[in-house]
């Protein structure tokens, strides 16, 4: 696929996003070698990059992390090449090991760091500024606010690492990469770059005497670097003649140029900002009055003019945050209330469903997750449809005991009154307050499936569990002076197929394990229904996180879970340390052949490169097998019963082990035949309420129906429904 | 000439977003400057999705203030619904009538029924064009058509200063050759449910 950068006709215009707009001047500045991990907001660099290397002749990676591709263009940048790497903001601390000391050793052609900050988290965990880190690694940064200036910094950014001999960071915000706008594209730069080494340059190696040397050089370079910064073309003053001055960089600036009458004020655009242009910032005060600062997140130029000694209008005045990101209507209420912008009008409010985000339809973490909540499941009862028939006990005790007598079920319908009724068992609870009361240790809870079963050679019948249950679901035979309790009927209870009005289901225990989460699609597996992930830190730190709870002492099996790119990227030291200091969590590795998050990159287990080249198929299991994990299970998740099995298996099992769930995701693959709901279905809601499958939903009317356009076909729905409703729809 | 503010809001996989790249390539073959916007949240499919495209002479903030919008281009009921606060007091809807309503895991909350959804677009707007797109998409045998019968619809309004050409050049340029035939149908069945 020829990418639409690639186009050779200087001053045309063609409409990008920040992104795609770096990835054109970087093709501008002659480029010979690229490299990222995907990560939202920057991924459409490389990904537009990699699908013009072929054209342009150069080269083009997905690396399996973000130091590794910030090496690998160090590298290149070592013999001649110019290089770039892309990020976000998150990736930079990853890549910040070498990029520290990067600014030490320099760059012999030109490098670019690209770094996408994600103000507001559309999709990160975080909320941190770049600008801080140029200060902090002392390197020069551009702030690029629109794509048109993304491609203008991109290109320039080349020629100022060149002539400083140091790399140059390009930050974006998501509004900038991921906002289009009608983009002049330049000229292609023809470079005769001779590749080669210097063997010879001491200023490589950083060793104490070098390094402290090379620290002198790089604060020369930042002298230098400031100059630049007080002449460059990306910091432009438009005066206006106005009292008020406006001090702006990104996306805010432009926010702020459109809701104001910008012939009334004088501005002051900054895009190289680091080093802060002070004199040009001096300059521009003399003309006016007032001075406004517009930035979003932490107040970089504020603190920098403070310094000057200069009084400024900044965040606390306007009533502005750094928490979040700007948008028109909030500078326009800041300016409103400064008197110098007409109030916004009042707009409706309208109290409308959320539609919150979910797992896709389909998607085989769901499928996982469903199968870690199912392994120790209960009966329960839906009170709004229960008429308290008493079926459930006549069948309970028929099944149990051969007799259809109440008194001898393991459920039993609680009368409250004419309307209130409901019918209550055993709910598995994971402290299981019955068996710490009782005294005779004839009650013991499986640590498979967390179902309680009753010695009866041993139990006394004192009735002491029968006092210690929340739920009123332990009783005592009066004729056998033993206790009973529903054991669910190995997971197929009788009560659940034949309750008339549909109102008992088997139903998964969600959170009663621990379950750490990771960077990933998979992290969506907290919310509601599943609500099986309780953390989400950093990328691969789900492991560690686990095997940290697992020291400290906490109760039973720790899991941790992380997607396939995840392991690839950090995931694989966790999984080593854990295997080394011998701890009793189980990996989960759900392995869905791709970066599925940002858009569907490949990984080390794809079998493709970013330049759609065959790649090697690095065999997850083979990595996990040679760090040391004995125990290795591997599971399709769409199969939940054996999926549910695998990990009653690894429950018993003491010491690092490992689950990996394997299949494509849906989203890759074409499309199963739609499934359907048929005149069984009783509308339990069991797939709505704890599989949780966007394409099923409930009607008013109370029917439960699939959207045809968007299931997956997956057909787990199929296999999960206790009532066997659900089928494929028949081919016409 | 004026800034013109287009809001196209849907759910994740109804081509809301290829829709608003090819009403951005019109506007610039026909010379405008132009920026676009889009809101998603984390989820792949089945999420809100809303984009925002602005054209004028020139345009600096990609983003549109509340209640400045011209017009809001609706794929389904309830996020037309939500985006309606972004619509100027004269501003144009066109709805898709689809409704696609989310799981809902919140007890308390009634969801809104098709009709009352309706009823709150037509209360907040009076220039509201139904145009059952999934209804004509299923006729013409391809659901996936859903997107370019809206854009038909959108460019047949009164005062679209993109031309009808620029919309079907910026089709051919952005879409795959086998499918520009169906969507120039599609396009043009959504021009004439505006234009009876």
């Amino acid at each position: 696929m020829t990418s639409k950068i690639t186009v050779n006709k200087p001053n045309s215009f063609l409409l990008l996003n920040g992104d795609e707009a770096v990835a054109r001047g970087a093709v501008e500045a002659n480029i010979k070698v690229a490299t990222a991990y995907p990560g939202t907001p920057s991924t459409e660099i490389l990904e537009t990059l990699s699908q013009a290397a072929k054209t342009l002749n150069f080269y083009a990676e997905w690396s399996v992390n973000e130091i590794v591709s910030t090496e690998i263009a160090a590298g290149a940048s070592m013999t001649g090449a110019r290089a770039i790497v892309s990020m976000k903001h998150v990736g930079l601390n990853v890549a910040s090991d070498a990029i520290m000391t990067l600014a030490y050793t320099g760059v012999e052609s030109g490098l670019v760091i690209v770094v996408c900050d994600d103000p507001a988290l559309h999709s990160s965990q975080n909320e941190q500024d770049t600008r801080y880190f140029a200060v902090h690694s002392k390197l020069p940064l551009l702030d690029a606010g629109n794509p048109q200036e993304a491609l203008n910094m991109a290109k320039e950014a080349f020629q100022i690492s060149e002539n400083l001999h140091i790399p140059i960071i390009l930050r974006l915000t998501t509004r900038v990469a991921h906002g289009k706008a009608k983009v002049q594209i330049g000229n292609f730069q023809k470079l005769e770059r001779n590749i080669s080494f210097d063997k010879n340059g001491s200023r490589w190696v950083m060793v104490p005497a070098n390094a402290i040397r090379q620290h002198r050089v790089l604060e020369e370079k930042l002298t230098e670097a400031k100059q630049l910064s007080e002449n460059s073309p990306f910091n432009k003053i438009e005066d206006n003649n106005s009292e008020i001055g406006i001090i702006g960089s990104g996306v805010g600036y432009y926010y702020a140029r459109s809701v104001l009458d910008t012939k009334k004020f004088s501005w002051l655009k900054l895009g190289f900002i680091h080093p802060f242009p002070s004199e040009l910032v001096k300059l521009f005060a003399s003309k006016v009055k007032q001075l406004v600062i517009i930035e979003e997140l932490r107040p970089y130029i504020e603190e920098n003019i403070q310094r000057l000694k200069l009084d400024i209008t900044g965040k606390a005045a306007l009533g502005l945050s750094e928490i979040g990101e700007y948008t028109p209507d909030k500078i326009r209420g800041a300016f409103a209330k400064l008197g110098l912008a007409e109030k916004a009008s009042v707009s409706s409010v309208l109290d409308l469903q959320p539609r919150s985000p979910n797992l896709c339809p389909g998607c085989t973490h769901r499928a996982f997750y469903y199968a870690l909540n199912s392994v120790n499941q209960h009966v329960t009862c839906d009170s709004s449809k229960c008429i308290g028939c008493g079926t459930c006990e006549k069948v309970c005790s028929f099944e149990k005991e051969h007799v259809s007598n109440f008194a001898r079920s393991r459920i039993r319908v609680v009368r409250v009154n004419e309307t209130d009724k409901g019918a209550v068992t055993c709910h598995v609870c994971p402290d299981a307050p019955c068996v710490v009361s009782c005294n005779s240790g004839a009650l013991s809870k499986s640590i498979k499936t967390g179902i309680i079963s009753v010695d009866e050679n041993k139990c006394v019948g004192c009735g002491l569990c029968v006092k210690a249950c929340l739920y009123g679901a332990v009783f005592l035979d009066s004729n056998k002076k033993k206790v009973f309790i529903c054991d669910t009927c190995q997971g197929d209870p009788v009560c659940v197929k034949n309750c008339p009005k549909y109102a008992l289901t088997l139903v998964g225990r969600a959170n009663d394990k621990i379950v750490a989460g990771d960077i990933g699609c998979y992290s969506l597996g907290f919310l509601p229904p599943l609500n099986t992930v309780q953390s989400c830190l950093c990328m691969g730190s789900g492991i560690s996180q686990a095997a940290g709870m697992a020291h400290a002492g906490v109760n039973g099996k720790v899991f941790a879970v992380l997607g396939d790119s995840t392991f690839f990227h950090a995931g694989m030291p966790g999984l080593l340390n854990v295997v080394y200091n011998r701890v009793n969590v189980c990996v989960i590795i759900l392995d869905n052949r791709i970066v599925a998050m940002t858009g569907h990159q490949p990984t080390p287990a794809s079998g493709r490169t970013a330049m759609s080249d065959d790649a090697k198929i690095v065999s997850i299991q083979e990595i996990v097998k040679s760090v040391g994990i004995d125990k290795i299970l591997t599971v399709d998740p769409y199969d939940v019963k054996a999926t549910v099995e695998a990990i009653r298996e690894v429950l018993t099992y003491d010491g690092p082990c490992v689950i990996v769930s394997q299949r494509s995701c849906p989203l890759l693959i074409e499309r199963g035949i739609p499934c359907e709901v048929t005149e069984k279905c009783g509308s339990c809601g069991l797939c709505i309420t704890n599989f949780g499958c966007p394409a099923i939903t409930k009607t008013s009317a109370g029917r439960v129906e699939i959207d045809s356009t968007l299931c997956s076909g997956c057909g787990v729905c199929v296999n999960i429904c206790p009532h066997k409703a659900i089928l494929r729809r028949k081919i016409q | 000439m004026q800034q013109l503010d287009f809001v196209f809001a849907g759910v994740g996989g109804q081509g809301i977003v290829v829709l608003s790249d090819i009403f951005c390539e019109a506007a610039i073959l026909d010379g405008f400057d132009v920026t676009k916007a889009e809101i998603h949240g984390m989820a792949q499919r089945g999420g809100s999705i809303t984009a925002f495209a602005r054209i004028s002479e020139k345009v600096e903030s990609p983003l549109i203030e509340t209640g400045k919008a011209d017009a809001v281009i609706g794929f389904e009921i309830l996020e037309t619904a939500r985006s309606l606060p972004m619509l100027k007091p004269d501003g144009t809807v066109i709805v898709n009538t689809k409704y696609i309503q989310p799981s809902n895991f919140n007890k308390n909350l009634k969801p809104k029924t098709q009709q009352e959804l309706l009823n709150i677009i037509k209360n907040l707007s009076s220039n509201v064009y139904e145009v059952n797109a999934s209804n004509i998409a299923n006729q013409l045998g391809n659901n996936l058509t859903v997107n370019t019968i809206l854009l038909g619809a959108l460019s047949a309004l009164p005062n679209m200063p993109i031309k009808r050409e620029s919309f079907e050049k910026a089709m051919a340029n952005k879409l795959k050759e086998k499918y520009l035939q169906i969507n120039l149908q599609a396009f043009e069945l959504g021009r004439q449910s505006v234009l009876k």
